[in-house]
């Protein structure tokens, strides 16, 4: 274990990487946003050109009417005015919906990239270790090709391929005359018309409904990772000699399974999974606007064409700080986990 | 002359006979072990030696049935005689019934058991866990009490190794560990695989002189693989020879030293100067050995022996006495067992 002393100076390290990790990232993306060809103005009079067919002198007089930014100041002293709202948590308004933070947008889109993605992360993540060690397990059994087989399919298939296929398999397929299984509409948005925002049963199963088929997604473009992550760890510990021993002590394999096999062949496995929940927010653009989900990832891809700098800058700041965090636990969690991690450093006795 | 292999004036502890073991692979069966036949007494300790390949392993893991896969008892019996008296059919039983057998009364250290234990737990859980896989009502500090002084037996600090990650222990602490483990049930039969390979020097001594003391003192039974005469000479009763699958000669340790029988046993002891020199190193008897996948045809030894003879290739000769206490599988001492060399 971490001797007592040095607890606070690890973890105190430790931030300081993140910080640190996570202030170079956002400098990066500070910069390259405003590297890419056009700006907002540039956008948003094309918009109005192209949409209401405006002049290019009307349209550009009432972009600077729109527009309280000035493009052209200096780029470093427009680095030093974001960097010092960003440490006190100020990420300024959004360009193009002028007056609202861009804190208050994400507030409302966060959460419904947390439930899709997490929940089909969740399921993928149960489903697929139960189902990676029962084909490492039963590996002679008739049906550990076809698990073993389908999983590197799925994990081959691109996840807006697998969106596709679900759009039609449940939304366009028509079933002997009766209808697609789900209606189409369901299949756009995050909720029905009728419905009104709040805990109420129509509202929840509205949700659930729209949400259904891009969780399934999110849980085929996964599972198979899973399954095959965990038959690869479990064979490794099936292999290994303390599973042998353990046999050759007359342990019941219920035990040896349990105590001996599972709890090894998770170590590299809830390390993936902690790592991997980083990875909800960043893996949500395609799905959710096949599926014109009002998402982090859409409204992501909205601020990007628009060129909405303070709102592209604020999701990008949202995903990296989920990564470095995640792999943060991932790091911690193996030292909980990994008797052999957590003594790292340490003499060897202790 | 005798009419069996071995007198049998005493019960034997462990008795295989005839036992083939093969497994399949792509080539085909791999005959692994040939129509082996060992008795073991109670509190007798037989060494196997043999080169690479010859079969020791397949031979010792079959007494506990902890083949690979894609192993197959072919032909033969393996009888074990419990402590409560009771013969037991090692060769037909289940897995339910070698359960409460491996560890009560035969324990089975594989080879290269740098990580016999489970990484994530102190030694002191697989310790109780074996306890309790045998009598689930076992006290926790019983099993602790005697676990540190089995500890202690085998020159370790038992309250400290106890509460020990296996990876802060040393190979030879790990191996020393592994035996105490061992003795935790005081099992009948201990079989060993190895027990020192992998070990400097200093710490196989210390190994081979606990071994001695705690046999001296439980009065197991012991079966080892080993590659070390030095460990042969000290630790062992009986000999036992393998070459390509088959046992070619079992003698008691003295007389085989002095005076072995079988050509292939003569080559190993000349090749070896000293007691303290491996066999591998200086294995020198020209030519290979034959493929297993093959069925071969005559002695296995054939192609390799100075003293080969016609029938040599067309006959594979059987395990017969050759003395007192003594058997061999030679056609050169079947034709004329008097002469003490052929
Ligand atoms: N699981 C296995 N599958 C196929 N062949 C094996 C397997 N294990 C061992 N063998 C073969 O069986 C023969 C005997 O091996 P082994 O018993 O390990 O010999 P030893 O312990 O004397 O070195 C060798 O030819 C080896 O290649
Ligand atoms: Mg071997």
């Amino acid at each position: 274990m971490i001797g007592k002393g040095s607890l606070p100076v690890f973890i105190a390290g430790k931030l300081l990487k993140v910080v640190f990790t996570v202030w170079i990232v956002t400098t990066l993306i500070f910069f390259l946003i405003r590297l890419m060809p056009s700006n907002p103005i540039e956008r948003y009079i094309q918009s109005l050109v192209v949409q209401y067919g405006m002049t290019y002198e009307e349209s550009s007089a009432r972009a600077s009417a729109l527009f309280a930014i000035d493009l052209e100041a200096n780029l470093f002293s427009q680095y030093l005015d974001y960097l010092s709202g960003a440490i006190r948590l100020d990420f300024g308004t959004s360009f193009l919906s002028p007056g609202v933070p861009v804190t208050a947008i994400i507030a409302a889109r966060l959460p419904w990239t947390l439930f899709t993605v997490g929940m089909g992360l969740l399921f993928a993540f149960a489903l697929g270790i139960v189902l990676g060690a029962l084909a490492a397990y039963r590996r002679d059994a008739w049906w550990e090709p076809v698990v073993s087989g389908t999983s590197s399919f799925l994990s081959a298939v691109p996840d807006f391929l697998i969106a596709i296929f679900l759009i039609l398999l449940f939304g366009v397929f028509t079933w002997g005359g009766r209808g697609s299984i789900v209606p189409i509409f369901q299949l756009r948005g995050n909720y029905g018309p009728g419905v009104t925002p709040g805990w109420n049963w129509a509202f929840l199963r509205s949700v659930w409904g729209h949400g259904f088929v891009p969780i399934l997604t999110y849980f085929f473009s996964q599972i198979g990772i899973w399954v095959l992550l965990m038959k690869g760890s479990t064979t490794s510990c099936l292999n290994s000699d303390y599973a042998t021993i353990a046999r050759a002590r007359g342990l019941r394999p219920e035990k040896i399974l349990r105590s001996y096999i599972g709890r090894n062949a998770m170590l590299p496995i809830a390390t993936e999974f902690a790592m991997r929940l980083g990875f909800i927010l960043g893996g949500s653009l395609i799905i959710e606007q096949l599926f014109v989900y009002q998402g982090l990832g859409l409204e992501l891809l909205k601020a990007t064409s628009n060129r909405d700098y303070p709102l592209m800058q604020a999701i990008f700041l949202v995903m990296t700080v989920a990564i470095v965090l995640s792999n943060l636990f991932a790091e911690l969690l193996y030292g909980v986990l990994d008797p052999r991690i957590r003594q790292e450093g340490k003499g060897p006795h202790g | 002359m005798m009419s069996t292999v071995y007198g049998t004036d005493q019960e034997n502890l462990l008795e295989i006979r005839n036992l083939s073991i093969r497994y399949r692979t792509r080539r085909g069966e791999l005959r692994a072990v040939e129509d082996a036949t060992l008795l073991v007494k109670p509190g007798e300790s037989v060494a196997i030696i043999g080169e690479s390949g010859s079969g020791k392993t397949t031979l010792i893991s079959a007494i506990v049935r902890m083949l690979p896969l894609n192993a197959r008892l072919a032909t033969g019996t393996m009888r074990y005689r419990t402590a409560a008296d009771s013969l037991v059919h090692l060769d037909t039983a289940t897995e339910r019934e070698m359960r409460p057998l491996r560890w009560k009364e035969i324990v089975m250290v594989f080879q290269a058991s740098q990580s016999s234990f489970n990484p994530v737990s102190r030694i002191y859980t697989q310790f109780l866990d074996t306890a309790r896989a045998h009598n689930p009502a076992a006290r926790t500090s019983d099993v602790m009490d005697r676990s540190r002084k089995l500890l202690e037996l085998v020159a370790l600090d038992g309250e400290k190794v106890l509460h020990s990650f296996p990876h802060e222990l040393s190979g030879g602490m790990k191996q020393r560990t592994l035996i105490a483990l061992g003795l935790l049930l005081e099992p009948r039969l201990i079989i060993l695989d190895e027990p020192t390979t992998a070990l400097d020097l200093l710490t196989q001594k210390k190994i081979l002189k606990i071994l001695r003391s705690l046999r001296d003192q439980y009065r197991f039974g012991m079966v080892f693989v080993t590659h070390d005469l030095g460990i042969v000479s000290r630790l062992a009763d009986r000999v036992v020879v393998m070459y390509a699958g088959s046992i070619v000669e079992d003698a008691p340790w003295e007389e085989f030293y002095q005076d072995p029988k079988h050509p292939y046993s003569q080559g190993l002891i000349r090749a070896v100067p000293k007691l303290t020199t491996a066999i591998e190193k200086l294995y020198s008897i020209p030519g290979t050995t034959p493929d297993l996948v093959e069925k071969i045809q005559g002695c296995p030894f054939a192609p390799r022996c100075p003293f080969r003879m016609e029938i040599c290739t067309r006959e594979n000769p059987p395990l017969l006495p050759v003395a007192l206490g003594r058997s061999a599988a030679c056609h050169l001492l079947k034709e004329d067992s008097s002469e003490s060399t052929p």
